[in-house]
């Protein structure tokens, strides 16, 4: 399958590329930005996109990188891989549930290319969807894409393709913020304000615009963390369910704590009421066993992937409950 | 009976087409006597039986070697196939002009190109290359674009005008089997492809003897080969200098069977077989799904023929699926009865087969199906009632372990509980059925070398099985099971009683040795087991043999790379051509050496007497090098003059001397070439008339000169709150009578016994309404080395009376058993029984919810052959009559008249 | 379609190139420069058979834009073997059967000569981890864990593997 044709621009600088953004990105059809390559590239063959731009971010070396800011935090290029993310020292020791996210990410040789900026920004995923043009004119198009029915909730007009990144379940556990920008200026917004919860139109990013950084705050720092997630295989396959903890405790007892989970909706979303769950509490498995039924409760999978949604669901629950123990070190 | 010459002088008459060694030939099928082995049969071999690297592995890692993909030749066009988009639909019209007409196009094909039918089987002609009035399955093969690139051809294949009337389609199998209207193929009613009725013993006396009998619904869901190479063809004619017009055509394709291809391809494009070169480059893998005439193959000589220009297409993951050819799903009822001794006195099969839309190998695998029940254990009744059925859904075909391998789930899984049942130990209840060989089954396989009572004791004591069975932590458990297969089918496709193969060796005064055999490497390894054997038996070093396979134009005929035939086939066919041609270098040596042919010994590139000095021994242990002995590589220096030194001279160097007590290889070679003026050797094999079988309707399939056996043991745990299963470790047992490389054969053991944990445990080919919705190796989940189990390969050596050096089958028997031991085991460790594969976390989960009277897990997606409705949920695909096609811009609906999705209802 | 002219470096040669902006790395070193070691197996970026070393580190070339790659070092597997002989690794695999049909290899010579590179002495469990980016049909992965074991005592004793 070969890629549609387009035109390739390949900015050196920051500077460079809101200069492209500002001259050809009127449209999200018409220009697409590619970083790692691994979630657009396969999606360009099955012609899901057919830009006539293609702005690659690959050169951009000022958006690379991982920088510790004493007593602020840490700030991450959107461009750095996951590999880097995984190997990072100072993530490991203060931000361990975001190395350990990332570790999980398909498979080592994909790590190396997929950066932090695209698991962000991942497109969501769908059985219907994800398939060969040839594939989906057979099924009559769905409604992410060139129709108007959704196959995995008939009669619907919502599409419920499944956010399929890793890492920001663990992101969303550190409160973390991105920085966008385009043309028009900067903004920082916290990551969970990103997502939109709709499956065909899941970011709220504009044509022109950049995710450029991301960065986890100080008081994010020395959580404990785990990230569990379902798939079949024990690499390469996207999660079927994600769960991210961190959980800070006092005197044996929860400080703080926080769950998200993701590959089960639309967005990854942080599991309300479980901060409240188990702040205060000595964590047992009762304590475990309520926040992942909270956390199973969040999750509306369906039909997108493979196994079933109901079986999914149950693996949130049982997920977040094991994750929640090894989180608290029980 | 017709004699063996007389087979051979008929098989040598039309097939043997090398003219410069004809005459050769006929003196040496004059010469050759009946199969068997050798004279020389040995246990200390210098090649035999020794790992060493495959004789095409630096081409492999290094990137040089070529597979079909790889070639390019001047002016080559790249071939698109238009695949259908609806299950069942009559194609009213087909315009191609606006494709025509892009830049860069240069011919559209048709199925009015080639209108001649074809298939695998003689009784299954229903293929066309390109659908001529109907499309059977998602995916069918509609028209073909060759342009001057992918980018262009696939541009073109958008602006392809078809209109479509779509037609009622059949998804699953027991559906399909009551359909009397809109069948898909109008002359198998009920959409039946075939059906068989076996009966063998008393099967309903048997039941009436058992103690105890079981009865259960198997399923065993669709998987593919997912070989790594995707298809690949490259077709050209080459000028006639005649005629000045295209005539000879050269086809290079991924191909097990490069003389079927040539067979099929002259029924198709109405040529002579002899004006058809087929040539197979390496061959990434196949396992069944490239061992028939796969349609990119035809459609890309008709494409060439049309554009009078080379034409390469290779397929693209998604076609590779759409092309399949795998293990169909298969639904086995079946019912077994034992005695309170462990005795099995009956099996009654019920076999219902998802085969896709078209025939393929279909009529093998039921049949196999039924036949392969026999054979393993000592089963005196037998009752069979097998259905290979229609379906618009890709073709199934032939699968490593063809029809063998769900049925074997079924019955050791139903063994397996039938132990339970009379307390005895499922290792213990396989012992106590075993075969008494040589025999001949209830069924009319004949038995002869069984080595499965080895295979069993091994696998029991290297897994611990008895200390530990039984004895290990919850949701830890072990499993056994067994399983055979052929070493080939006693009885071809096309019947005849030529040779199935025929191997030629040329050797000629620089001391090379080159085999001409029609053997198809598809990566198993048969290259390098024809340049063992013939070193083996010319007693040369293996570099001194150069093989030349699987090329029509050179290489005599072999029928391919399928049922696992072609090291106990073209083995045989090589080691006599290799005898054949040592006999006439033994009679030129035995005068030089003024003794008898038969006091002489060829050993390590030197011929010496049987008493006299011998070349150097080998120390009789495997080691995985590149050489047998260290040292024995290089041939002597006196080897290497004279071995070109002219035959003048070599007479004069002759008389000066006086007999000889050895000779180097090249002395020898010299000699003989010196004496007989020539030097080349022939042999062929066919299977013995006593091993084709029974006379009963579909005797033909399941016969076979030998059978492979294996045991195994699978060590599992479970996780019981999530359903996911891991396999530690698997002890795997494999009787392939003798392993002439055991590095390769280990290398074939695990990866088959891999490929049933892959069946077993992750791979399915999910469907909604007739779409794949898996067609790509991200979501056809084939295992990744995180989950891969250690797999330890037990080689047992049983010895075949008939095998080249005793050799049968090793790379596909061991696969049926693994998918039953991993199952028996998951029952050992949580105590639930699982009858339908693969075993997904979400199947073992609602077992054991179902089993704990916990909250139940509703599969909606479970494929319940009892409940068809909830098969199909979340259909729209079939009967949507949205705005959805007209919307993307390059649908040629949106242009031109929507009629695409109008014809439904 | 209009073509550009890039420069690949490529196994340490450099070559001046005219291609599409939307050409794959992949199609580039089999269709420009007949390089066609590196395989395509899949169209998803799943199964590994294309994998090259870009600057050192294993990529998927079906998965980026040759233009993309302009400037950098690509190491393709007919940049492994040693001058003229096979290196360690190549010859581990063809002995103990890590290679059987093949096609695969290519892919798992690159991300194994990194994964060595980067951890001399791996236990099974990173080997494991380390061949799971690249997808096997024929093996079940176990001859090629006997394989790299096997390269790896063979560079340790400074000699070709196994002999």
């Amino acid at each position: 399958m070969s890629l549609p044709d387009f035109k390739l621009l390949r900015p050196r600088s920051l500077d460079e590329a809101l200069d492209n953004l500002a001259k050809h990105a009127k449209s999200s059809a018409r220009l697409r930005i590619v970083a790692g390559g691994t979630d657009l590239i396969p999606s360009m063959r099955q012609k899901l996109f057919e830009p006539e731009y293609v702005l690659d971010l690959r050169h951009i070396s000022e958006l690379s990188g991982i920088r510790e800011r004493k007593g602020s935090g840490v700030e991450i290029g959107a461009l750095t891989s996951l590999t880097a993310i995984e190997h990072s020292d100072v993530l490991r020791r203060r931000y361990s549930v975001l190395t350990e996210a990332a570790a999980t990410v398909a498979s080592p040789v994909l790590r190396n290319m997929g950066t932090i900026g695209g698991n962000i920004c991942l497109d969501t995923r769908c059985l219907w969807y994800n398939q060969s043009l040839t594939w989906r004119k057979g099924c009559g198009f769905c409604i992410k894409k060139d129709g108007d029915l959704c196959h995995v909730a008939p009669g619907g007009t919502k599409c419920w393709a499944a956010f399929s990144g890793d890492t920001p379940a663990a992101l969303l556990c550190l409160n973390a913020e991105v920085e966008i920008v385009s043309p028009r200026g900067k903004r920082r917004i916290a990551l969970h304000e990103f997502y939109t919860g709709l499956g065909d139109d899941h970011r709220k990013l504009q044509p022109d615009e950049l995710l450029t950084r991301v960065f986890l705050r100080e008081t994010a720092a020395d959580y404990r963390g785990v990230y569990r997630k379902l798939r079949v295989r024990g690499s390469i396959d996207y999660p079927l369910a994600g769960v991210a903890v961190v959980i800070k405790r006092s005197n044996g007892h929860v400080a703080d704590a926080r769950v998200a989970i993701t590959a089960v909706n639309p967005a990854p979303l942080v599991v309300k009421g479980a901060t409240e769950a188990l702040n205060g509490k000595a964590v047992d498995d009762a304590v475990a066993d309520a926040v992942g039924v909270l956390a199973a409760k969040t999750a509306k999978p369906l039909t997108t992937s493979a196994l079933t949604p109901e079986y999914r669901r149950e693996m949130i629950r049982v997920f977040t409950k094991r994750a929640v123990l090894a989180a608290a070190g029980n | 009976m017709r004699s063996k010459r007389e087979w051979r002088r008929r098989g040598e008459t039309k097939f043997l087409v090398i003219p410069s060694a004809a005459r050769n030939l006929l003196l040496c099928f004059a010469n050759d006597e009946r199969p068997t082995t050798n004279d020389d049969f040995m246990t200390d071999f210098s090649i035999i039986g020794k790992s060493i690297a495959m004789v095409d592995a630096a081409g492999k890692t290094t990137g040089s070697g070529k597979y079909t993909d790889d070639l390019s030749v001047p002016g080559m066009l790249i071939g698109k196939i238009l695949h259908s988009p609806y299950p069942h639909a009559r194609i009213k019209r087909i315009d191609t002009s606006r494709a025509e007409k892009l830049d860069g196009v240069v011919t559209v094909v048709v199925g009015s190109d080639a209108p001649n039918p074809y298939g695998i089987l003689p009784v299954g002609h229903d293929e066309y290359a390109l659908a001529l009035d109907k499309v059977r399955y998602v995916g069918d093969n509609v028209a073909c674009v060759a342009a001057v690139d992918e980018f262009t051809a696939e541009r073109a294949l958008e602006l392809i005008d078809v209109e479509y009337e779509l037609l009622p389609a059949y998804f699953d199998p027991e559906d399909s089997m009551k359909a009397e209207t809109n069948l898909i193929h109008d002359n198998k009613p009920n959409n039946i492809e075939k059906d068989y009725h076996h009966v063998f013993g008393d099967p309903e006396k048997g039941f009436a003897e058992a103690d105890r009998i079981a009865e259960a619904r198997f399923i065993a869901n669709e998987v593919t080969h997912a070989a790594m190479e995707p298809h690949s063809t490259l077709a050209a004619f080459e000028i006639d200098p005649q005629t000045g017009n295209p005539g000879r055509l050269i086809v290079q394709s991924s191909t097990q069977v490069p003389y079927y291809l040539q067979h099929k391809l002259s029924l198709v494009l109405e040529m002579q077989m002899s004006q058809i070169r087929v040539i197979k480059p390496l061959v990434g893998g196949g396992f069944g799904g490239k061992s028939e005439v796969i349609p990119l193959e035809i459609i890309a000589a008709i494409a060439a023929r049309k554009a009078k220009a080379p034409v390469k297409i290779t397929y693209t993951r998604e076609e590779v699926f759409w092309a399949h050819r795998g293990r169909p799903r298969t639904i086995v009822d079946l019912k077994t009865g034992v005695k309170n001794d462990g005795s099995i006195t009956a099996v009654k099969a019920r076999v219902v087969q998802d085969g896709g839309a078209y025939c393929s190998y279909g009529v093998v695998t039921i049949l196999y199906s039924g036949a392969l029940l026999g054979a393993l254990y000592d089963i005196p009744n037998i009752q069979y009632d097998g259905y290979r059925v229609l379906t618009n859904k890709p073709v199934c075909g032939a699968m490593r372990g063809h029809g063998t391998v769900n049925v074997r789930f079924a019955f050791e899984t139903q063994l397996d509980e039938l132990a339970a049942a009379i307390g005895m130990d499922p290792a213990e209840i396989r012992q106590h059925n075993l075969l008494k060989p040589p025999c001949v089954t209830v069924n009319g396989l004949r038995v002869q070398s069984y080595g499965l009572p080895e295979c069993i004791e091994k696998v029991v004591e290297r897994s611990g099985w008895r200390q530990r069975k039984g004895k290990m932590p919850r949701g830890r458990g072990l499993g056994v099971a067994c399983s055979h297969y052929v070493s080939g089918a006693a009885n071809s496709i096309i019947r005849s009683d030529m040779p199935h193969s025929t191997v030629n060796i040329k050797i000629d005064r620089d001391g090379g040795v080159v085999v001409y055999t029609g053997a198809s490497d598809i990566g198993q390894g048969s290259d390098t087991m024809v340049a063992q054997i013939t070193a083996e038996t010319l007693g040369c070093t293996i570099a001194r043999v150069r093989v030349i396979a699987a090329d029509t134009d050179l290489t005599p005929i072999d029928i391919g790379s399928y049922s696992s035939r072609v090291t106990f086939m073209n083995g045989n066919a090589t080691l006599r051509a290799a005898q054949d041609v040592k006999k006439q270098i033994a009679t030129a040596a035995a005068r030089k050496m003024n003794c008898e042919p038969g006091d002489l010994i060829f050993r390590s590139d030197v011929v010496s007497k049987k008493n006299g000095l011998q070349g150097p021994r080998g120390d009789g242990r495997p080691r995985p090098s590149g050489q047998a002995e260290p040292g024995s590589a290089s041939p002597s220096v006196s080897g290497h003059v004279e071995g070109q030194i002219l035959r003048g001279s070599l007479q004069q160097k002759r008389k000066d001397e006086g007999p000889k007590e050895q000779l180097s290889f090249e002395e020898a070679v010299v000699a003989a070439i010196d004496f007989h003026g020539a030097l080349s050797g022939t042999g062929s094999y066919a299977p013995p008339l006593d091993a084709r079988g029974g006379k009963h309707k579909g005797a033909g399939v399941g016969p076979s000169p030998a059978y492979s056996y294996s045991a195994q043991v699978a060590e599992v745990s479970v996780d019981e709150e999530t359903g996911e299963v891991t396999v530690h470790k698997v002890w795997a047992s494999h009787d392939c009578g003798r392993a002439l490389n055991p590095v390769s054969v280990e290398g074939q053991i695990i990866g088959s016994v891999w490929m049933g944990m892959g069946q077993a445990l992750t791979e399915e080919m999910v469907w909604k309404d007739g779409m794949l919705m898996n067609p790509g190796l991200l979501e056809y989940r084939s295992p990744s080395s995180v989950e891969s189990p250690e797999v330890e390969a037990i080689i047992v050596e049983s010895i075949d009376p008939e095998g080249p050096f005793g050799a049968k089958e090793c790379s596909e028997g061991s696969l049926a058993a693994t998918i039953p031991a991993i199952s028996n085991a998951i029952y050992d460790a949580v105590g639930v029984r699982l009858h339908e594969c693969p075993f997904t976390p979400e199947r073992v989960l609602a077992a054991l919810r179902a089993k704990n009277n916990a909250k139940r897990i509703n599969l909606t997606e479970g494929v319940d052959p009892t409940s068809p409705a909830r098969f199909r949920e979340h259909g729209g695909s079939l009967w949507y009559r949205g705005k959805g096609p007209e919307r993307h811009p390059l649908d040629p609906s949106r242009t031109e008249t929507p009629a695409a999705v109008a014809g439904d209802d | 379609m209009k073509k550009e002219l890039i420069e690949l470096r490529v196994n340490g040669r450099s070559h001046e190139i005219a291609i599409e902006p939307s050409k794959l790395l992949l199609d580039a070193l089999r269709q420009d420069l007949d390089l066609t070691g590196s395989k395509r197996g899949c169209d998803d970026s799943s199964c590994g058979a294309c994998t090259v070393q870009v600057d050192g580190t294993p990529m998927l070339s079906c998965t980026m834009l040759a233009a993309s790659c302009e400037g950098q070092e690509i190491t393709t597997v007919e940049g492994v073997s040693e001058h003229g002989s096979l290196a360690a690794i190549q010859k581990a695999y063809g002995d103990w059967g890590g290679s059987q049909c093949g096609y695969c290899t290519p892919g798992f010579m690159m991300t194994v000569r990194h994964l060595l590179s980067q951890n001399p002495n791996p236990t099974e469990a990173e080997i494991r981890g380390g061949l799971s980016s690249n997808l096997c049909r024929c093996t079940g992965y176990s001859q090629m864990y006997q394989a790299i074991k096997a390269a790896i005592d063979a560079e340790q004793k400074g000699m070709a593997a196994s002999r």
